[in-house]
């Protein structure tokens, strides 16, 4: 074991992990006192905190309505996610003429990023009168190539003398898939589930070209507008961020296992 | 298998199994290929042709051959978004070696270093438009923390207008873009570096050989792969954040911080020149897979390797 | 293949699971504050006004007025009783002013009072205190 003295380390990590938090120290600091928005010099620790900005968001905007869009269009794509990914990654386990063909679609797909298709994908959106409504604003996310990658890479890893007796014992293709296949990837679904509702549910460019009625906007969108008409003239603007990053972050703590391996994952996928 | 039954009694090809097995997998791969169809290939086409069109939702598509790339040409906004995104990118690698350092610290064997990892890294998954606004404030002439800190360190003497000025707007954008992305990197590069087998550095240091030569002869090239996949996605990141510009600076003053992106998305949905726009996006992408097959053979060709099975 | 002995079962492997609980706690969570508020949101503000020395003040006038957008606008008034209680029923919003005057005795200034929620029914801890420069 090479040794070498830990506190520096610590001193560095700590000092780093600081700068990491400052912005959010300040920012519930603000949201809970209304502080620092036109007061110099600013104070360092909240005077007489007050949750009160909250309940000013909560009525000032309708935030329940947003919240209830991004859910419902996070759900959607999720849940589109997992089965097309799944199928897409089991067929790609499997040996047919095109195959090589096929990655090759994908993995070209993948250096596709979603900035450099908006205006066509606005129009084909128009075309198929999907405007402004829930599944226009899902239907890009419905599958991506990292997870169906993912998917493929845990099927891979199925022995296969399981989907053979499967196989043997008459099941159809897809009950293979569902019976066999699927309970032994859970950590792959448990992947595409995170990293698809984080990435569905901060995706702000989309919902901002696709919705046109205030009510089919989603919380990111309920953000930067209130920016605009609101400027940064009460705690409330910050209130609003924090209720908006809360779920996230809650999320992400409780899934940060998952989280990671799915991005190391996908990396190594390239 | 079938070739042990005589031709006449061989099913018909329809009602093969290898047949079905064949049309199964295509309707396994079906949805994924439709939208990928729809919303990769068929848009990358779809902008080709617009670009080389004059297309007006009243006058309908006309081929207009090279003016819309001609107009680009003396379109002085297209190359200052151009130079703020290629300094955009230029930033990468200042995040990419800081992450690098983090990754070492953390993934040295210290109580707590899993605390330390998630700290670092809870700012990734957090939504842009939150970020972007958390940094408008934190970089405010008046009353922003980097402005209170910077006169009571006396660094600078009247606050500076970070986000109103030519100079300092986009080096803002660029700071809360490596806060952002700093613990995604440092994941990356964790993972290649728990890759790399502890005794090779012990066997190295029983050679002989001090930190700094175990460094750059061990972990640096096993490290390669990671820091290529750093580099890659450092570079699409830095083509594509629209959110961050968007809502921290809408540009910045004048088109200080304009990138690429916040110029096709202003040109598609504040101008409606969808055919003009379509145009930048054309450069816009292929001057992203340029660099990256640059990257590639640079790097020597080992990215992230293409699973060919 | 039976191990049940070793293994837990499947309906507790499902609620120990830590989103099912989160999920189930933040639910518990929503319901009960959505009973709470369902039963303490009448819109009854009651408070007492006094004057300078103390005193309740009888007949005063107490006006409140709610958060309209970005100013207050005039809601209601009401009258406060000998004990100088006032009670006004029809409040509808969450960010109210509250001020009492009587000519003769003063005017209070104008008091904000945040609530949690939309017409929650709220008792002023502090009097609304006349005096004469108001």
């Amino acid at each position: 074991m090479l040794r070498y003295p830990r506190w520096p380390i610590h001193a560095m990590l700590l000092a780093v992990s600081f700068l990491m938090l400052v912005p959010f120290y300040w920012v519930v600091k603000t949201s809970v006192t209304g502080e620092n928005i036109f007061a110099y010099p600013p104070s360092v620790l909240p005077k007489s905190p007050h949750p009160f900005y909250y309940v000013d968001v909560w009525y000032y905007i309708p935030f329940a309505r947003y919240f209830l869009n991004s859910v419902v269009v996070s759900a959607l794509a999720v849940i589109a996610n997992v089965v097309f990914n799944a199928l897409a990654g089991y067929a790609l386990t499997r040996e047919f003429r095109a195959k090589r063909f096929v990655l090759l679609l994908f993995l070209s797909c993948m250096m596709v990023p979603f900035q450099a298709t908006i205006i066509p994908a606005y129009l084909i959106t128009g075309r198929l009168g999907l405007l402004d409504s829930y599944w226009g604003l899902a239907l890009p996310q419905f599958s991506t190539i990292v997870c169906i990658f993912v998917f493929k890479a845990s099927f891979d890893a199925v022995p296969r003398s399981l989907v053979d007796a499967a196989r043997i014992d008459g099941l159809a293709e897809w009950r293979i898939v569902w019976k066999v296949m699927m309970p032994l990837a859970k950590g792959a679904i448990a992947t595409n589930v995170i990293l698809g509702f984080i990435w569905s549910w901060n995706n702000f460019l989309w919902p901002l070209i696709v919705t046109r009625s205030a009510e089919m906007q989603t919380l990111p969108l309920g953000l930067a507008r209130f920016l605009s008409y609101q400027e940064d003239t009460t705690g409330a603007l910050y209130a609003f961020c924090i209720m908006v990053l809360a779920p996230g972050i809650l999320l992400f703590l409780l899934a940060q296992k998952e989280f990671i391996r799915g991005l190391a994952s996908g990396a190594t996928k390239g | 298998m079938a070739d042990e039954i005589p031709a006449a009694a061989r099913p018909p090809r329809f009602a093969r199994k290898s047949t079905r097995q064949a049309v199964l997998i295509w309707c396994f791969l079906a949805p994924s290929l439709a939208i990928f169809l729809l919303y990769r290939l068929i848009p990358l086409v779809w902008n080709v042709v617009l670009s080389f069109s004059d297309w007006s939702p009243l006058k309908g598509m006309k081929w207009a051959g090279l003016d819309q790339y001609e107009d680009m040409i003396h379109d002085d906004v297209f190359w200052q978004a151009l130079l703020n995104t290629l300094v955009f990118m230029a930033s990468a690698p200042v995040a990419i070696v800081i992450a690098l350092a983090l990754a070492l610290l953390v993934s040295a064997d210290i109580r707590g270093r899993n605390v330390y990892r998630t700290i670092i890294f809870v700012s990734y998954p957090l939504m842009t438009v939150a970020v972007a606004i958390i940094w408008r404030w934190l970089f405010d002439e008046r009353v922003g923390l980097i402005n209170y800190v910077a006169r009571s360190l006396h660094l600078v003497e009247s606050p500076i207008p970070f986000l109103n000025s030519f100079f300092w707007a986009l080096p803002s954008v660029i700071v809360a873009n490596i806060w952002q992305m700093l613990g995604f990197y440092m994941i990356v590069l964790l993972t290649g570096l728990q890759a790399i087998p502890p005794n090779l550095y012990e066997a190295a240091a029983i050679d002989g050989a001090n930190a700094w030569r175990r460094f750059k002869r061990i972990t640096l090239p096993l490290l390669k792969p990671s820091l290529f996949l750093c580099i890659v996605i450092g570079m699409l990141n830095s083509f594509t954040s629209f959110d961050l510009v968007y809502v921290m600076t809408g540009g910045g003053p004048g088109r200080a911080t304009e990138l690429l992106v916040t110029y096709i998305y202003r040109l598609g949905f504040s101008q409606t020149r969808f055919d003009y726009a379509a145009a930048v996006t054309v450069v816009f992408f292929a001057l992203l897979v340029s660099i990256a097959w640059m990257a590639n053979r640079l790097s020597g060709g080992e990215a992230g390797a293409v699973e060919r099975d | 293949m039976s191990s049940a002995a070793i293994e837990t079962p499947l309906w507790r492997k499902l609620i120990l699971n830590r989103f099912v609980l989160t999920l189930g706690i933040l639910a518990a969570l929503t319901l009960a504050w959505n009973a709470y508020v369902s039963t303490h949101d009448h819109g009854r503000v009651s408070g007492r006004v006094v004057d300078a020395e103390g005193r309740p003040v009888a007949a005063a006038t107490v006006v409140l007025w709610v958060l309209n957008f970005t100013t207050y606008v005039e809601k209601t008034r009401a009258t406060t009783d000998a004990e100088g209680r006032f009670l006004i029923t029809d409040n509808d919003s969450h960010n109210i002013r509250l001020a009492a005057e009587k000519p003769g005795v003063g005017r209070s200034p104008r008091v904000p009072v945040r609530l949690y929620f939309r017409a929650e029914d709220v008792e002023l801890l502090q009097p609304l205190v006349l005096s004469a420069s108001g």
